[in-house]
């Protein structure tokens, strides 16, 4: 027979704490398990919140949760927490509790606390074990995803490198919905070595930082733009058509075009620009880009600042180059080459005074070849060097023998074109003595024409060359002028005899104010300095009498006549009246039938 | 009481076909299909079912929505962003869809604790989805500020607290059935289905949600809010002190406070009838 003190009892010293609660969770009893447990005494307990006993973080789960799990469902159970004790310190536990009606017809919360020590430490390890590998993976993911950044992305523009650029093309040509068409760009920008080499790299890196804004502002928001190498970007746009693409390539090279300040200078860019489109049966990322890149060098052939639609007929010019490499070093040794002369005029008298000797690669297949088609190639390769050797030696053996001929009908002077890596030879005075010597050419009928850029790419050392070159007896001219980025300073400084104006500025005479401003001011300034100045390209009448108005001294172009082989040259020499009327265009060539193809003539890329 | 409310938790009449955002949401609708709307949206430690008992009260007269935050409750965890759901902005674009998903307007939005928050984040952004809000022991921040005096509760480390807390609740919060309380005789029997999902919560989830509830910061946005109010504050609160309802009061326009002689922090579900009367009146009163 269990008595109602037997049931004190168990209630009493049971082997867990037990706790009488109000329905607001204020205690109204504790058992001796509990006091015990907790170093409280009765009094300390009746009449107190539970929650009051917990440490905050349990007493805001208490109030948050087991609180209303109670009223809406009458119960709680296993809810780990702690009790603090007497001596303020705090025991885990677990409680549980039940809702219940007491004899006062009253609700009550009867509630058990077990003590929980060893449960609540492992499960804290468990829990904290679960934190640290959620930790370690976050970080790995983090530095992987800082590892892929780097690998994917240019560190100077933050733009896609060659390694992104492939996935996004990947990613945007498998994506694609059908019929859609996605462009590739490849965009190069003219002359950039010249900047870096005249400017400075940090000038270079911050155009290049600017073009990068420039490119990605002008797409949408689906579209990248990448960086490959040095100067060549790569856009990728999702288009509708061909003539979408021409559009974006357009609206590319006017941004490229817009003046930009750059250490206080004012710099004009301009690019030239290959398009290839994936459509239904091509869409190989790197054939895109391959294709891309093809019609890129078209761009650039053409005359640069343009762009150029791949043509799948077309041959891969890498390939192309290859073998033409070969076929030039074979070609020079061979004895292909040709050096054809072009008269130049004085202005005021129309009488030839001189001519430019220019290079023709006769081409066992492909017939005469213009330098254009074969100068960057030898200049990229360091065949320049054995190539303008050979050019300046066979001009001053030509020369000299006109001048031993001493007729009326011989011209004088010749000027030979030097590139920048004949510039940097250091055995290029030797090399000119030798060839003067050989011929036993005056040294004084010779000029060496160096383009301006070419000069800019090392103004200290060009001037040492120069000032070498000028002891031998040479007269030097600055070709191309207008086109570079020589300060006025260094101008002064080179000892040179004459200054070649550009032919994009004798072109734009009469169409073009600002050229005409230039023309004249080029003029001015070489007159200020006290050497010649040379108009390149003159095809009109117009040009020729507004150049001698500008008191400009020298001429060459095609309204005279284009570049002649020697004997030809001798002819047209011949033809012409010994004092000519002014405005007479004469020589055996169609002289405005074709573009004059020499503007690229061993000029610095 | 409870069992009455308890078979209405099952047998409601829920409208059909709900849409997929409302499958996500676990939404529940009854009441009067036509009836203006108001939308019940929980607070931080349950799900929808913290409304169970007050929610009968409205069913004649409105058309009654109620649904679990992202990541609590029944709600489908595969939509379960931790980005989104670490700030009020999150939820608050949850409660927003919600409405645009399931055509509500004129919406009276009941919110209680951290989802009032949520709350006034979502009537700043579209003030002319709401008619009127319904702030549940609200608070706009927990933690003390000893910058301006004001009083929220709260320190820091009582927060780092919970989340303590809620690590060693990991285990019980994270087992697929709740432990399973022996029979009683003096309490209801419940059916298990009940029993074991109530107030489910996933315990990493829980803890961002304890993150956004204790540590958000709204007071600076108060200002913003054009929609009218009733404040219901309880005695005895222990997340929301008296002098939070008060402060609520004197920056929110057009608020309506109302000190519940209800204890403690979940009116709903200890002072059911005295909650729902208090809305019910303000609802009336707004009415008229």
């Amino acid at each position: 027979m269990i008595t109602a003190a037997d049931y004190e009892q168990l209630f009493a010293h049971a082997p867990c704490g037990y706790l009488i609660t109000d329905e607001k969770w204020l205690i109204t009893a504790a058992n001796a398990t509990f006091l015990a447990w907790t170093g409280y005494t009765s009094d300390d307990v009746v009449g107190t919140f539970l929650a009051r006993m917990m440490p905050m973080g349990d007493r805001l789960l208490h109030t948050t949760r087991s609180v209303p799990q109670m009223q809406l469902t009458g119960t709680v159970s296993e809810v780990s927490l702690e009790i603090v004790d007497a001596s303020g310190k705090p025991r885990a536990a677990l409680l549980t509790a039940t809702r219940s009606v007491n004899h006062d017809g009253g609700v009550e919360h009867r509630v058990i606390i077990f003590s929980a020590h060893e449960r609540r430490r492992y499960e804290l390890e468990l829990v904290s074990a679960r934190r640290r590998a959620e930790e370690s993976e976050a970080r790995s993911v983090r530095a992987e995803a800082g590892l892929q950044h780097l690998a994917l992305h240019d560190s100077l523009t933050s733009l896609p490198n060659r390694a992104g650029l492939a996935l996004i093309l990947e990613r945007g040509l498998t994506g694609r919905a059908p019929g859609a068409s996605i462009a590739v760009l490849f965009v190069d920008l003219d002359h950039f070595k010249s900047v870096n080499d005249s400017l400075g790299h940090n000038a270079g890196d911050e155009l290049l930082t600017v073009v990068a804004q420039r490119l990605s502002s002008t797409l949408s928001s689906a579209g990248t733009v990448a960086r490959l190498a040095g100067d060549e970007f790569v856009v990728v746009e999702h288009v509708g058509s061909a003539t979408d693409a021409t559009v974006l390539a357009e609206r590319l090279l006017e941004m490229v075009n817009r003046p930009l300040e750059i250490e206080g200078l004012e710099v004009v860019c301009s690019a030239s620009i290959g398009i290839a489109l994936a459509d239904d049966e091509s869409s190989e990322p790197e054939k895109l880009l391959r294709w891309a890149d093809i019609a890129m060098y078209r761009a650039k052939a053409r005359g640069r600042n343009t762009w150029e639609v791949h043509d799948p007929s077309e041959v891969d010019p890498a390939v192309n180059r290859m073998r033409l490499l070969g076929e030039l070093r074979h070609g020079i040794e061979g004895g292909q080459l040709r050096v054809h002369y072009q008269p130049r005029m004085t202005i005021a008298t129309s009488v030839i005074s001189g001519v430019e000797a220019l290079v023709r690669w006769e081409h066992p297949t492909r017939g005469l070849l213009q330098p254009a088609e074969f100068i960057d190639l030898a200049e990229e390769s360091g065949l320049i060097r054995e190539l303008g050797a050979w050019v300046l030696d066979a001009a001053v053996q030509q020369g000299a023998q006109w001048s031993r001929l001493g007729d009326g009908n011989a011209p004088v002077s010749i000027a030979v074109n030097l590139s920048a890596r004949q510039l940097a030879d250091p055995q290029l005075a030797c090399m000119v003595q030798a060839s003067l010597t050989r011929y036993g050419f005056d040294p004084s009928l010779l000029t060496l024409e160096i383009t301006e850029t070419a000069l800019m790419e090392n103004p200290v050392m060009a001037r040492k060359v120069l000032t070498t070159l000028k002891a031998l007896g040479v007269g030097l001219a600055i070709d191309d002028f207008g086109t570079g980025y020589a300060s006025l300073t260094y101008l002064k400084e080179f000892p040179i005899d004459e200054l070649k104006i550009d032919r994009s500025f004798v072109s734009g005479l009469g169409t073009s104010d600002g050229d005409c401003a230039i023309v004249s001011s080029c003029i001015q300034l070489a007159h200020a300095v006290g050497i010649r100045a040379v108009a390149e390209g003159v095809e009109t009448d117009y040009q020729r009498s507004t150049l001698l108005t500008m008191g400009c001294d020298l001429a060459q172009g095609f309204h005279y006549s284009r570049p002649l082989a020697p004997e030809l040259l001798e002819d047209w020499i011949t033809a012409q009246p010994p004092s000519v009327a002014s405005g007479r265009a004469a020589g055996p060539g169609p002289a405005h039938a074709e573009p004059d193809d020499d503007v690229e003539m061993l000029a610095a890329v | 009481m409870l069992l009455r409310s308890l078979v209405q938790e099952t047998d409601a009449p829920v409208d059909s076909a709900p849409s997929a955002l409302a499958e996500r949401h676990n939404v529940r609708i009854s009441g009067r299909p036509d009836g203006p709307v108001l939308l019940f949206a929980h607070g931080f430690g349950c799900d929808r079912s913290m409304w169970r008992r007050v929610l009968p009260y409205f069913e004649d007269g409105f058309r009654v929505v109620a649904f679990d935050h992202m990541g609590s409750g029944r709600s489908d965890l595969h939509h379960y962003d931790p980005e989104k759901y670490s700030t009020l902005d999150g939820y608050a674009a949850d409660i927003l869809a919600l409405c645009e998903d399931l055509e509500l307007h004129e919406v009276v939005l009941v919110a209680h604790s951290v989802a009032t928050m949520m709350a006034v984040v979502a009537a700043i952004e579209e003030p002319d989805r709401f008619r009127r809000l319904v702030f549940v022991a609200p608070s706009p921040s927990y933690i003390d500020d000893p910058g301006d005096g004001y009083v929220g509760g709260f320190t820091q480390q009582d927060i780092d607290g919970l989340l303590e807390s809620l690590d060693s609740n990991y285990f019980a919060w994270s087992a697929s059935l709740a432990p399973v309380i022996m029979g009683n005789p003096g309490t209801p029997v419940l059916t298990d289905e009940l029993e074991t999902s109530f107030c489910r919560t996933d315990p990493d989830t829980a803890r961002t949600f304890a993150r956004v509830s204790f540590l958000s910061d709204i007071r600076s946005r108060l200002a913003d809010l054009r929609v009218p109010s009733l404040i219901l504050q309880c005695s005895e609160d222990m997340l929301a002190p008296l002098e939070v309802g008060r402060y609520l009061d004197e920056r929110l326009a057009g608020s309506t406070l109302v000190e519940l002689a209800a204890t403690g922090h979940v009116p709903q579900a200890s002072a059911p009838e005295e909650t729902a009367q208090a809305i019910l009146q303000y609802l009336s009163a707004a009415a008229r």
